[in-house]
C-alpha cells in the first residue's frame, strides 16, 4: 500500500445544504496533488474534515492505511497550512517554527540543542536564514507564508494540507512561491494536498489534480489530461478556457439554440448534454469567408476585447444571448481589428470539439 | 500684469490650506484640554499646595508647613489605613481576576456566536441598572447574621450556627467590591480574547499542543493587554473607594478614601489634601507598573 491518504464516501451536510456528497479519493506517497474547486464547491470543508477540525456525517479516512476517522487532529500526522497563515502573533519566526516541537503532547523535544538544530535546518530550508529573531509582523507576506509552511513541516507530517496557501499573496509573489512550494516539497518527500480556486495554479502545481464539483469529485487526473479531456461540462467550465453550449444531439450533429455544430469525436456519457470547445481553437472570419470541409461554427456579434499581454480575448454575443469567448495567442496570429456591433463567423475544426450527453 | 498675480495666488493658496489643515487638530483638542486643565490639573496642583498649609482646629491658613505630612506618617491610624487600602486592593484585584478571567474566557472564546457573547456581556452589566449605594447595601441582607447565606447554610445543615465573619468584616468589603468591579475586568479581557484568530488556536492544536499548553503559550499572552487594562480599571476604582468599605464593614474598615471623607467632614482640609496626594501617587505608581508589564501601544 503506497497511498498516504485514502478517503471513502465522505459526506458532510450543513443544515439543508450538502457540502460534500460521498467523496472518495486516494493520494499516493510523495505526491503533489492540487484540488481545484470554485467557491462553494466544498473544497475547504473537505480539507477541514481530513485535518479533523470537523467530524464528517459519514465516510472514513485512512492515513498510511490506519483508520483516523475518530482520531484527534494532532494525532493524525497531518499538517495544516492556513490561508491567512494563522501565525502566533506574539512569537518571533524562530518561536513560531519551534512551537510544535516543544509544545506537542507526544514526544516534545526538551533538548535545547536538538530543538535549535531542527528549527534552524528548517529555517534555512524554507529560505528564512537570518530572519529567526524577527517578529512575524516585521516580515513580508511571502516570508510569513514560509514561516507557516516551516512551522508545519518541522513536525515531519506525512501529509500537508494547504488551504489556498497563495491566496493572500500578490500576483508576483504567488508565481515565485509556486516554484518554492514545489522545491520544498520534493526536498522533503512529503505529500502536499493544495486547495486552490485558481485553475492555472491547480494545473501548474499538481502532479495530479482533483476537480471538485458541487461536493463530488468531478475529475482526478494528471493536469494535462484534465485540461485536454475534461470529463464533464462542469469540469470544462471550472478550467475557464472552454466555451460550453447546452442543447441536444440530433443525428451526427449538435443543436444549440439556432445553431447546428458538427463534431467527429465520441459522445462522452454524462448527466448534462453539452458541446464544449476551447477558446483558443476558434478562428474569427468575415461573414463571406469560405467554410472548410471539416470546419463548423456560428455567426455572432462582436462586443469587446481584452488585452492580456501575450493574447487577446475577444467577446462575441450570439443571437440567443450566449457569450462566446475567443482567445487569440499573439505568437500564433496577429491581433485582429474588429468592429464592435458587426457580425463575424466563428469557426473551428469539428474534431476539436468535445461532446457530452 | 496677470502673470505675477497668478503666481502669488499659486504660492499663497497651498500654504493657506496647509495652515488651516494643521490648525484642525488643535481646535479638536482645545475643549478637552481646557476642561482637563481647569478641573484636573488646577485642582491637583491645589491639592498638593493645600497639603502644606497650616491647619488649626477651626482654621486653615496658607502658611507653608510640613506638619500635616509629619502627622500622617507618624500616626498608626493613618498608616494602618494605608496598609488596609493596599491589602483590600490586592485582594479585590486577585478576586476579580480569579472570577473574571474564566468568565471572559467563556464569553470571549468558547461562545462562537457573536450575538450571544454580546448578550452575555450585557448581562454582566445588569447589576449597574440600580444605584451604586443600593447595590452595596443589598449585600447586607445577603451576608448578615440572619441573612440569606446563613439561613441557607443552616437549612442545609452545612453549618450549625450562623457565620459572623460574613458581614462587617474585611471579607464582606472584599466580596462587595469584587461583585461591583468584576465586570471591569471581564470586559477588556473578553474583548482581547474575542480578537484572537480562531485559526491560530486551531493551528496550535494541529501542531499537537494540549489545551493547557495552548492556554499558557498562546491564549494567556494574547489576552494580557486585556488583563492589564482591566487591572488598571479595577485598581484605580478600588484604591479610591470609601462607600463600600463604610457600608459593608460598619465603619470598621478604614481605607484612605474613608479618611479623606472624615477629614473633609471635620473641615481638616490640609490633612485631607495630604491623604489625597498619597492616594494619587499610589495610583500613579500602580498604573505605571501595570503599563510596564505589557506594551499597550502595540495593541492599539
Amino acid at each position: 500500500m503506497d497511498d498516504v491518504l485514502q478517503i471513502e464516501g465522505l459526506t458532510k451536510t450543513y443544515g439543508a445544504k450538502a457540502a460534500l456528497q460521498g467523496v472518495s479519493l486516494a493520494i499516493a506517497h510523495n505526491e503533489y496533488v492540487s484540488l481545484l474547486g470554485p467557491s462553494g464547491s466544498g473544497k475547504t470543508v473537505l480539507l477541514r474534515l481530513i485535518a479533523g477540525f470537523e467530524p464528517p456525517d459519514s465516510g472514513r479516512i485512512w492515513v498510511d492505511g490506519k483508520d483516523i476517522s475518530r482520531v484527534l487532529p494532532h494525532d493524525r500526522g497531518i499538517g495544516f497550512v492556513f490561508q491567512n497563515f494563522a501565525l502566533f502573533p506574539h512569537l518571533n519566526v524562530y518561536e513560531n517554527i519551534a512551537f510544535g516541537l516543544s509544545n506537542r503532547v507526544h514526544a516534545p523535544i526538551a533538548d535545547g540543542a536538538e530543538l535549535r538544530a531542527r528549527v534552524n535546518t528548517m529555517i534555512d530550508l524554507v529560505g528564512l536564514g537570518g530572519f529567526g529573531q524577527r517578529g512575524v509582523h516585521q516580515i513580508s507576506g511571502g516570508q510569513r507564508q514560509r514561516v507557516a509552511l516551516a512551522r508545519t513541516l518541522v513536525t515531519e507530517p506525512r501529509l500537508v494540507l494547504l488551504d489556498e496557501p497563495l491566496g493572500a499573496l500578490d500576483a508576483n509573489l504567488r508565481m515565485r512561491m509556486r516554484g518554492e512550494l514545489r522545491r520544498i516539497r520534493s526536498l522533503l518527500g512529503v505529500t502536499f494536498l493544495h486547495v486552490t480556486g485558481s485553475e492555472t495554479e491547480a494545473l501548474a502545481m499538481g502532479d495530479r489534480s482533483v476537480v471538485l464539483d458541487n461536493g463530488r469529485i468531478g475529475q482526478f487526473d494528471r493536469p494535462d489530461v484534465i485540461f485536454n479531456q475534461p470529463v464533464s461540462p462542469n469540469v470544462a467550465r471550472f478550467l475557464n478556457c472552454y466555451n460550453v453550449f447546452g442543447g441536444v444531439i440530433e443525428g451526427g450533429s449538435f443543436r444549440s439554440g439556432g445553431h447546428v455544430f458538427g463534431f467527429s469525436g465520441p459522445v462522452k456519457p454524462g448527466a448534462e448534454t453539452a458541446y464544449v470547445v476551447r477558446q483558443d481553437v476558434i478562428l474569427i472570419q468575415a461573414m463571406d469567408a469560405p467554410v472548410g470541409a471539416r470546419e463548423t461554427g456560428l455567426s455572432a456579434t462582436y462586443v469587446t476585447s481584452e488585452y492580456t499581454g501575450a493574447a487577446f480575448m475577444y467577446f462575441f454575443k450570439t443571437d440567443d444571448g450566449h457569450i462566446v469567448e475567443v482567445e487569440n495567442h499573439l505568437s500564433h496570429r496577429a491581433a485582429q481589428d474588429l468592429v464592435a456591433g458587426a457580425r463575424y463567423r466563428l469557426v473551428w475544426r469539428a474534431d476539436a470539439a468535445l461532446v457530452y450527453g | 500684469m496677470n502673470v505675477p498675480l497668478a503666481t502669488s495666488e499659486l504660492t499663497s493658496a497651498p500654504s493657506g490650506t496647509g495652515a488651516r489643515a494643521s490648525r484642525v487638530p488643535y481646535v479638536l483638542i482645545a475643549p478637552g484640554a481646557l476642561w482637563m486643565f481647569l478641573f484636573l490639573v488646577v485642582p491637583m496642583a491645589m491639592m498638593v499646595y493645600v497639603s502644606f498649609w497650616t491647619q488649626t482646629t477651626f482654621k486653615i491658613e496658607p502658611v507653608l508647613t510640613l506638619k500635616s505630612w509629619q502627622t500622617f506618617f507618624s500616626s498608626d491610624t493613618y498608616l494602618s489605613a494605608l496598609w488596609t487600602t493596599l491589602r483590600i486592593w490586592l485582594m479585590v484585584l486577585l478576586a476579580t481576576l480569579v472570577v473574571g478571567y474564566p468568565t471572559a474566557l467563556f464569553v470571549g472564546l468558547f461562545i462562537k456566536n457573536k450575538t450571544l457573547s454580546t448578550v452575555l456581556l450585557v448581562l454582566c452589566v445588569i447589576p449597574f441598572w440600580t444605584s451604586f449605594l443600593i447595590r452595596v447595601l443589598a449585600w447586607r441582607p445577603m451576608l448578615g447574621k440572619e441573612g440569606a447565606i446563613n439561613i441557607i447554610l443552616q437549612a442545609l445543615h452545612i453549618t450549625s450556627a450562623p457565620i459572623d465573619a460574613l458581614l462587617f468584616t474585611e471579607l464582606s468589603v472584599v466580596i462587595g467590591m469584587t461583585q461591583i468591579y468584576c465586570v471591569f475586568m471581564v470586559g477588556p479581557i473578553a474583548f482581547m480574547l474575542g480578537r484572537i484568530d480562531p485559526n491560530v488556536i486551531e493551528a496550535a492544536r494541529d501542531l499537537g499542543a494540549s489545551f493547557g499548553r495552548i492556554f499558557r503559550t498562546i491564549i494567556l499572552p494574547l489576552s494580557m493587554p486585556g488583563v492589564i487594562v482591566g487591572a488598571i480599571f479595577v485598581s484605580v476604582m478600588v484604591l479610591g473607594e470609601f462607600a463600600t468599605a463604610a457600608a459593608l464593614s460598619g465603619r470598621k474598615v478604614n481605607m484612605l478614601g474613608n479618611i479623606i471623607v472624615t477629614q473633609v467632614g471635620s473641615l481638616k482640609w490640609a490633612f485631607a489634601a495630604v491623604v489625597g496626594v498619597v492616594l494619587t501617587v499610589i495610583m500613579g505608581v500602580v498604573v505605571a507598573a501595570f503599563l510596564r508589564i505589557v506594551d499597550l501601544k502595540r495593541e492599539l
